[in-house]
C-alpha cells in the first residue's frame, strides 16, 4: 500500500486551488450564473467538506475542482497543473492518473462485474495487473463473494462499496466524492461513510466531499458553505472528528 | 379503463426513442415489402405485354392438321369477351420479277397482330415503322431479301398462286416471327381474305390454321377449361410461358423478385423484433409503477395489447406512404424505357404481404416480450431486480421464427426457398453458438489496459451476451443482403453467358451433304465461322416398346413432341452444353442405341432399355434407349430431343444439315451473295428476336439493381437499429469512461475496433451462410451450377467491419462533443 504523507506540506503547492472561479451556462433565454468568484485551497491529505442546499451549485463546484468541465472563469490548480489551460485528453490523463470519484448514483456500469467495474480505471490507466488489485479493494469494501455479480445483483450499499473500491483502485492523490450516502438510509450511508474516510485515512487521499449529512461533515478536518454558488467557510475546525 | 386509455397516447409515445424505432422498423419493412410486391406485380404485367408480343397475341390455337377449327370455338371465345385474329400459314413457289422462289406465306385477319406491332418499311431507303394491321386485301408485305432475290420493287407484282398481288412494303419484322423452323423460307404477308382466290391451299396441302387470342387472364383462362377437352392432338395451346426462348430468364426473373420480397419480410421481422425486444426492456419500470399504482397485470396486458395495434396502423399507414411513391418512380423509370410504355397499375392485392409481414411481426415478434411485460413485479419500483434470463423468451423466438418462415413460404410459394433460407440462418447460428464459446475462451484471457486494441477485446469479452445477438442479427442481415447479392450476380452473369454479344443469330438449314462443305467455306471467307454442323432427319416417334405411343403414354400429357416430326440426327460426340444425366453416351465403335433429351424422357417415362421406333417416311428404325441428356434449348444453336450414334440405322436415311452462327449487322448484305450462290439452303434470322430479348433483359436488370439498392438500405437500417439498441448502455460506459480518465481518442479506437471486430466477424459468418443458402438456391431456383464468390467472401466481411466501426464512432458522438459533467447530469 502507498502510504503517502506529506509531511512538507508547507513547501508544496496546495493540492487544489480554485481562482475566482465564475460558471455560467446559456440557457435558451438568458445565461446563468451557477458559481460566482469562488476561491478555494485545500492542502494535500486534507478532507474536506462541501455543504449546501440543493441546487446551490456544489456539483458543479466538484466537477470544476475535478477537471469534468471548464470553468468560465478563474482558474483551478490541481497537484500543480492548471487545469483549465489543459486539453482535453490531458485532462483525462491527469484524471486517470490522480483523480478518483464517488457519486451519488454509484454509477456502476451494469453490464459488468463487480470485479470488472473496479478493473475499468486499472485498465484506463494502465496497471499491471488489474484483475489482481482490483480483488484486493473489493475485498477490502467486504464485497469479496460478490466480485461476479452485477450492479443489478447488489443492494445500493454494496453498490456504492464498489464505487469506493472503484475509485481508490488507481492510487488516486484526490478523491471527490458527490453526496456519497445521498442514495442511502441512514445505517447504510453511516457504513459507507465509515468505509470511505476510513480507506481515505490509509491511502492518505486528499478528499473533497459534498454532502448533505451534518455528520459527515463534522468528520472531515475542514467545511465550506456554498450558498447561490457563493461559497464561504465559516469556521476552521481543528482535528476531525472520528 | 379509463385510465389505460389515457395512459395510450401516440404523441407520448413519440417522445420514447424505442417507440420511433419499432415504428421505424415497421414502416420500413411494409414500405419495403409493399415496393417490391407491386413492382414485381408490375413486372409481371410488362413482361407478360412484351413477351404476349412474342405470340401476337395472349394465346395461340394452332392446328397442325391442315384444317380450320369450328366456328362454335370462336364463337365461344367471343362470348367470353376475349379479342380473336386468325392467321394461316404456309408455303408455296410465288413468281415476280425475274424468277420463281419458295415462300412461306402468313396470311393474317384484320385483328393481327391483337399484341405486339408489325415493323415495316415502305421502301428499301425509307424509315422503319411500327403499324398495327396486317397488308389491305390486294396487297402484300415482303422480305427484303424477297425483293432482292426477285429483283423486285414495291409496287410491282408477284404471283401467288392464281392471284397477282401489289407488293405494297416491305416487311422486317413481325410481331410473332418466332424461332420456327416451319418458317424457313423468305416471307411473304397477305391478307387472310385472298387466300381463297390464289387457290394454293387443296385438300391435303400443308397448312397451319393459327388463332389469336387476347383478354382479361381470368377469362383466357376460364375459355382454355372449357376448350381443353375438344383439343383434339394436333391442336396445340400455346401461352407465354411455354417454352419461348426467353420465358426461363423471365421466370428466373420473377424468382429474385420473389426473394428480394421474402428477404425484406426477413429483415422487417429482424429489425421489428430488435427494436421492440428493446423496448419491452425499457417499459419494465414504466409497468412497475402503473403496478403499484393499481393497474393489474391483465389490465398492463390490454394497454400494451391497445398500444401495439396503434403501432401496427401507424406503421402501415406510413409504410405505404412510403412505397406508393416510390412504386410510381419504379414503374415510371421501368416504363421509360420500354418499346411500349404499360399501365401504371397498382394491385392491390401485392399490398396483402406487407400488411402481412407487419401484422406477424408485430404479433410473432414484437408481442412475446412486450406481453412478457405483465409479469414485471411491482417490487421492481423499490428495488430493481435481475433482468430476463432469456431463457423463457426461446419457445415465443421458435413459434416466432415458424410464423415468419411460414409468411416466406405463403409469399414466395417455394419450399426450397424457405429451406434453403432456413438452412443458412442454422448454419449461421450454429457458427455463431460456436464462435460464442471460442470468443469467451479466447478473450477471457485478455485484460485490459490503456491500449485500444486490449480494451476493445475487453469490452467484446465484457458485453458479450449483446455482442454476440448484435453479431447474430448483424450476421443474419448481412446473409440477406450477400444470398441476394449473389443470386443477383450469378443471375446477370447467367444472362449475360447465355446471350453473349456474339449468341449465334442466324441458323442455316436444309443444306444438302454435298455442299455443306461450300457452306461453311463460304462462312469462313466472311470471317463469320459456322457452329457445329450436325444432319438432321424428319421423323415421328410412333412405338415404345412396340406399343403405339399414344396408348403407351398416359393420356392427359399432351406432348406437343408426339404431334409434330421430330428433328432426329447422329453425332460422334456430346455437345458441349449438353449433359448426360442418365446412361451413357454412345462409345466410339457403338453403332445403336439412342440419346434422349430429359425433359421429353420425363414426360415420356422413359427409361433406359425402352425401344423407341420412329417412323421416317416409310422407314422403321427401333432403338433402345442408352442415354439421357440435358440441353441448353436457349443456346441459339441447334438441339435435338433424339441423338442417334455415327454410322447406325439413322445415317442410311436421306439428311439435310443444319448449323448456327453470329453474323454482325454491318455483314448483313453477304446473305444476299449466299442465297444466290446456294438458293436451296434456308436462312432463319432470329438477330430481331435476339435483339428483342436482351433489350428486356437489360430492363429486368435496372429493376432487379433497384430492388437490391431497396434492400441493402433496409439492411442497413436494420443494423442501425441493432447498435442504437445499445445506444444508452454505450454512452453511458463512453461517460463514465471519459469522467474515469479515458482519453477520447482511446475510447474512439477501442470502441470503433471493437464494432470493425464484431462487423468483421458477422460478415464473415453472414458470407458463408449465404454461400450455403446460395448453394440450395442455385440448385432449386435457378438451375445455374455452384462456385465460391471470392468476390464477396473477402469484401463483405471488410465492408462489414468498416461500417459498423463507422456506426460505432457516430455512437460516440454525443459522448465526446460535450463534457464529462455534463454527461453524467444527463446519466443522473
Ligand atoms: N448544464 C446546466 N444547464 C442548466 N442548468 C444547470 C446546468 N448545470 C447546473 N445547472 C443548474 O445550476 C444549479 C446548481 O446545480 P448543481 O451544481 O447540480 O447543484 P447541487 O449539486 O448543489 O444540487 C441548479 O439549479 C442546476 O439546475
Ligand atoms: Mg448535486
Amino acid at each position: 500500500m502507498n502510504q503517502m504523507t506529506n509531511p512538507t506540506a508547507e513547501n508544496q503547492p496546495p493540492m487544489l486551488r480554485a481562482q475566482d472561479l465564475t460558471h455560467r451556462v446559456r440557457l435558451e433565454t438568458d445565461t446563468l450564473t451557477i458559481l460566482q468568484g469562488v476561491n478555494l485551497e485545500i492542502n494535500r491529505g486534507e478532507s474536506v467538506a462541501i455543504v449546501g442546499r440543493s441546487g446551490s451549485g456544489k456539483t458543479t463546484l466538484l466537477g470544476l475542482l475535478a477537471g469534468l468541465d471548464t470553468p468560465t472563469e478563474g482558474s483551478v490548480e490541481l497537484d500543480g497543473a492548471t487545469i483549465s489551460q489543459l486539453g482535453e485528453d490531458e485532462r483525462a490523463r491527469l484524471r486517470a492518473s490522480r483523480v478518483g470519484f464517488v457519486f451519488q448514483s454509484f454509477q456502476l456500469l451494469p453490464a459488468l462485474t463487480a470485479l470488472e467495474n473496479v478493473m475499468l480505471p486499472l485498465e484506463l490507466a494502465g496497471f499491471e495487473e488489474p484483475e489482481k488489485r482490483a480483488r484486493e479493494l473489493l475485498e477490502r469494501v467486504g464485497l469479496g463473494e460478490r466480485l461476479t455479480h452485477t450492479p443489478r445483483q447488489l443492494s445500493g450499499g454494496e453498490q456504492q462499496r464498489v464505487a469506493i473500491a472503484r475509485a481508490f483502485a488507481s492510487d488516486p492523490v484526490v478523491l471527490f466524492a458527490d453526496e456519497p450516502t445521498g442514495n442511502l438510509d441512514n445505517r447504510t450511508g453511516q457504513a459507507v461513510s465509515d468505509l470511505l474516510m476510513a480507506l481515505n485515512r490509509e491511502q492518505g487521499t486528499t478528499l473533497v466531499m459534498v454532502t448533505h449529512d451534518e455528520h459527515l461533515a463534522a468528520r472531515c478536518s475542514r467545511q465550506f458553505h456554498i450558498e447561490a454558488g457563493q461559497l464561504t467557510e465559516p469556521e476552521a475546525l481543528g482535528e476531525p472528528v472520528s | 379503463m379509463a385510465a389505460e386509455q389515457k395512459l395510450m397516447s401516440v404523441r407520448r409515445d413519440w417522445r420514447e426513442r424505442d417507440v420511433r424505432v419499432v415504428l421505424a422498423a415497421l414502416v420500413i419493412a411494409v414500405a419495403t415489402v409493399a415496393t417490391i410486391a407491386l413492382f414485381a406485380s408490375q413486372l409481371q404485367r410488362t413482361l407478360v405485354t412484351s413477351a404476349s408480343s412474342f405470340l401476337a397475341a395472349d394465346r395461340q390455337l394452332e392446328a397442325e392438321n391442315g384444317r380450320p377449327i369450328p366456328d362454335t370455338w370462336l364463337q365461344e371465345a367471343d362470348a367470353r369477351n376475349l379479342e380473336t385474329g386468325q392467321m394461316v400459314e404456309f408455303s408455296t413457289m410465288v413468281f415476280g420479277g425475274g424468277g420463281f422462289q419458295l415462300v412461306s406465306v402468313k396470311a393474317v385477319s384484320n385483328e393481327y397482330p391483337l399484341r405486339g406491332e408489325i415493323e415495316v418499311q415502305s421502301g428499301p431507303d425509307s424509315p422503319r415503322e411500327l403499324v398495327q394491321t396486317g397488308p389491305k386485301p390486294g396487297e402484300v408485305w415482303i422480305n427484303p431479301r424477297l425483293l432482292r432475290l426477285l429483283e423486285l420493287e414495291i409496287g410491282d407484282a408477284l404471283e401467288v398462286g392464281n392471284r397477282e398481288l401489289t407488293v405494297s412494303g416491305l416487311l422486317i419484322r413481325e410481331p410473332d416471327g418466332g424461332f420456327r423452323l416451319s418458317a424457313l423460307a423468305p416471307r411473304v404477308m397477305m391478307h387472310q381474305s385472298d387466300v381463297e382466290s390464289t387457290g394454293v391451299i387443296q385438300e391435303g396441302s400443308r397448312v397451319e390454321y393459327v388463332y389469336l387470342f387476347a383478354g382479361e387472364e381470368s377469362s383466357l383462362e376460364s375459355y382454355y377449361q372449357w376448350l381443353q377437352p375438344r383439343l383434339e392432338p394436333s391442336h396445340e395451346w400455346e401461352g407465354v410461358r411455354d417454352g419461348e426462348t426467353f420465358s426461363r430468364s423471365l421466370e428466373r426473373a420473377e424468382r429474385f423478385l420473389l426473394l428480394g420480397g421474402s428477404l425484406a419480410v426477413l429483415l422487417a421481422a429482424v429489425a421489428v423484433a430488435v427494436a421492440s425486444r428493446q423496448y419491452a426492456l425499457s417499459q419494465r419500470d414504466t409497468v412497475a409503477l402503473l403496478k403499484t399504482l393499481g393497474l393489474n397485470g391483465a389490465g398492463i396486458g390490454r394497454l400494451y395489447l391497445r398500444r401495439l395495434v396503434l403501432w401496427g396502423i401507424t406503421g402501415m399507414v406510413g409504410g405505404l406512404l412510403v412505397a406508393i411513391p416510390l412504386f410510381w418512380l419504379l414503374a415510371s423509370m421501368l416504363s421509360d424505357v420500354l418499346e411500349r410504355p404499360v399501365d401504371i397499375h397498382l394491385d392491390p392485392a401485392a399490398l396483402m404481404p406487407a400488411l402481412l409481414t407487419a401484422l406477424v411481426s408485430l404479433f410473432a415478434f414484437a408481442y412475446p416480450p412486450i406481453r412478457r411485460l405483465r409479469n414485471v413485479p411491482a417490487m421492481r419500483v423499490l428495488r430493481s431486480q435481475p433482468g430476463e434470463s432469456g431463457r423463457e423468451a426461446w419457445p415465443d423466438m421458435l413459434v416466432a421464427i415458424v410464423a415468419i418462415f411460414g409468411l416466406v413460404w405463403l409469399y414466395a410459394g417455394e419450399l426450397a426457398l424457405v429451406l434453403s433460407l432456413l438452412g443458412g440462418l442454422a448454419l449461421l447460428l450454429a457458427s455463431l453458438a460456436l464462435l460464442g464459446w471460442g470468443l469467451v475462451t479466447a478473450l477471457r484471457r485478455i485484460r485490459g489496459g490503456g491500449n485500444a486494441w486490449r480494451l476493445a477485446l475487453v469490452g467484446l469479452y465484457r458485453h458479450r451476451n449483446a455482442s454476440l445477438s448484435q453479431i447474430a442479427v448483424f450476421a443474419m442481415t448481412l446473409m440477406l443482403a450477400a444470398t441476394l447479392v449473389l443470386v443477383r450476380t450469378s443471375l446477370l452473369n447467367d444472362w449475360q453467358a447465355q446471350l453473349p454479344e456474339d449468341a449465334p443469330n442466324h441458323f442455316l438449314i436444309n443444306i444438302a451433304p454435298d455442299t455443306v462443305d461450300e457452306v461453311a467455306g463460304f462462312w469462313e471467307q466472311q470471317g463469320q465461322p459456322l457452329e457445329e454442323l450436325y444432319p438432321m432427319v424428319r421423323g415421328r416417334l410412333t412405338e415404345l416398346n412396340g406399343e403405339p405411343v399414344k396408348e403407351a403414354v398416359s393420356k392427359d400429357e399432351r406432348i406437343g413432341a408426339l404431334n409434330r416430326e421430330l428433328n432426329l440426327t447422329w453425332m460422334a460426340s456430346l455437345p458441349e452444353d449438353n449433359e448426360i444425366i442418365d446412361g451413357q453416351w454412345f462409345a466410339d465403335s457403338v453403332q445403336t442405341g439412342v440419346s434422349v433429351e430429359a425433359e421429353l424422357a420425363e414426360r415420356l417415362g422413359l427409361k433406359l432399355g425402352d425401344r423407341l421406333t420412329f417412323t421416317i417416311g416409310s422407314e422403321k428404325i427401333t432403338e433402345p434407349v442408352t442415354s439421357i441428356r440435358t440441353v441448353q434449348w436457349d443456346s441459339m444453336k441447334p438441339n435435338f430431343y433424339m441423338a442417334f450414334p455415327p454410322g447406325g440405322a439413322l445415317e442410311g436415311l436421306p439428311a439435310t444439315w443444319i448449323t448456327s452462327f453470329y453474323l454482325p449487322p454491318q455483314k448483313k448484305t453477304a446473305l444476299n451473295a449466299f442465297s444466290r450462290q446456294f438458293p436451296t439452303v434456308s436462312v432463319l434470322e432470329i438477330d430481331h428476336i435476339i435483339g428483342r430479348i436482351q433489350e428486356i433483359v437489360q430492363q429486368v436488370t435496372r429493376a432487379i439493381e433497384a430492388i437490391l439498392a431497396l434492400i441493402l438500405a433496409a439492411a442497413l437500417v436494420v443494423m442501425a437499429a441493432v447498435v442504437s439498441a445499445t445506444l444508452r448502455d454505450r454512452q453511458r460506459e463512453g461517460a463514465l469512461l471519459r469522467t474515469l480518465g479515458g482519453r477520447q481518442t482511446l475510447l474512439v479506437r477501442s470502441t470503433m475496433l471493437e464494432f470493425a471486430v464484431l462487423g468483421g466477424f458477422a460478415g464473415f459468418l453472414g458470407v458463408v451462410a449465404a454461400e450455403a443458402a446460395v448453394y440450395a438456391l442455385q440448385f432449386r431456383m435457378f438451375e445455374g451450377s455452384f462456385s465460391w464468390h471470392w468476390q464477396v467472401i473477402v469484401p463483405i466481411p471488410v465492408i462489414s467491419a468498416i461500417v459498423l466501426s463507422l456506426f460505432g464512432r457516430w455512437q460516440l458522438r454525443p459522448v465526446l462533443s460535450v463534457s464529462p459533467m455534463l454527461l453524467l447530469r444527463r446519466l443522473e
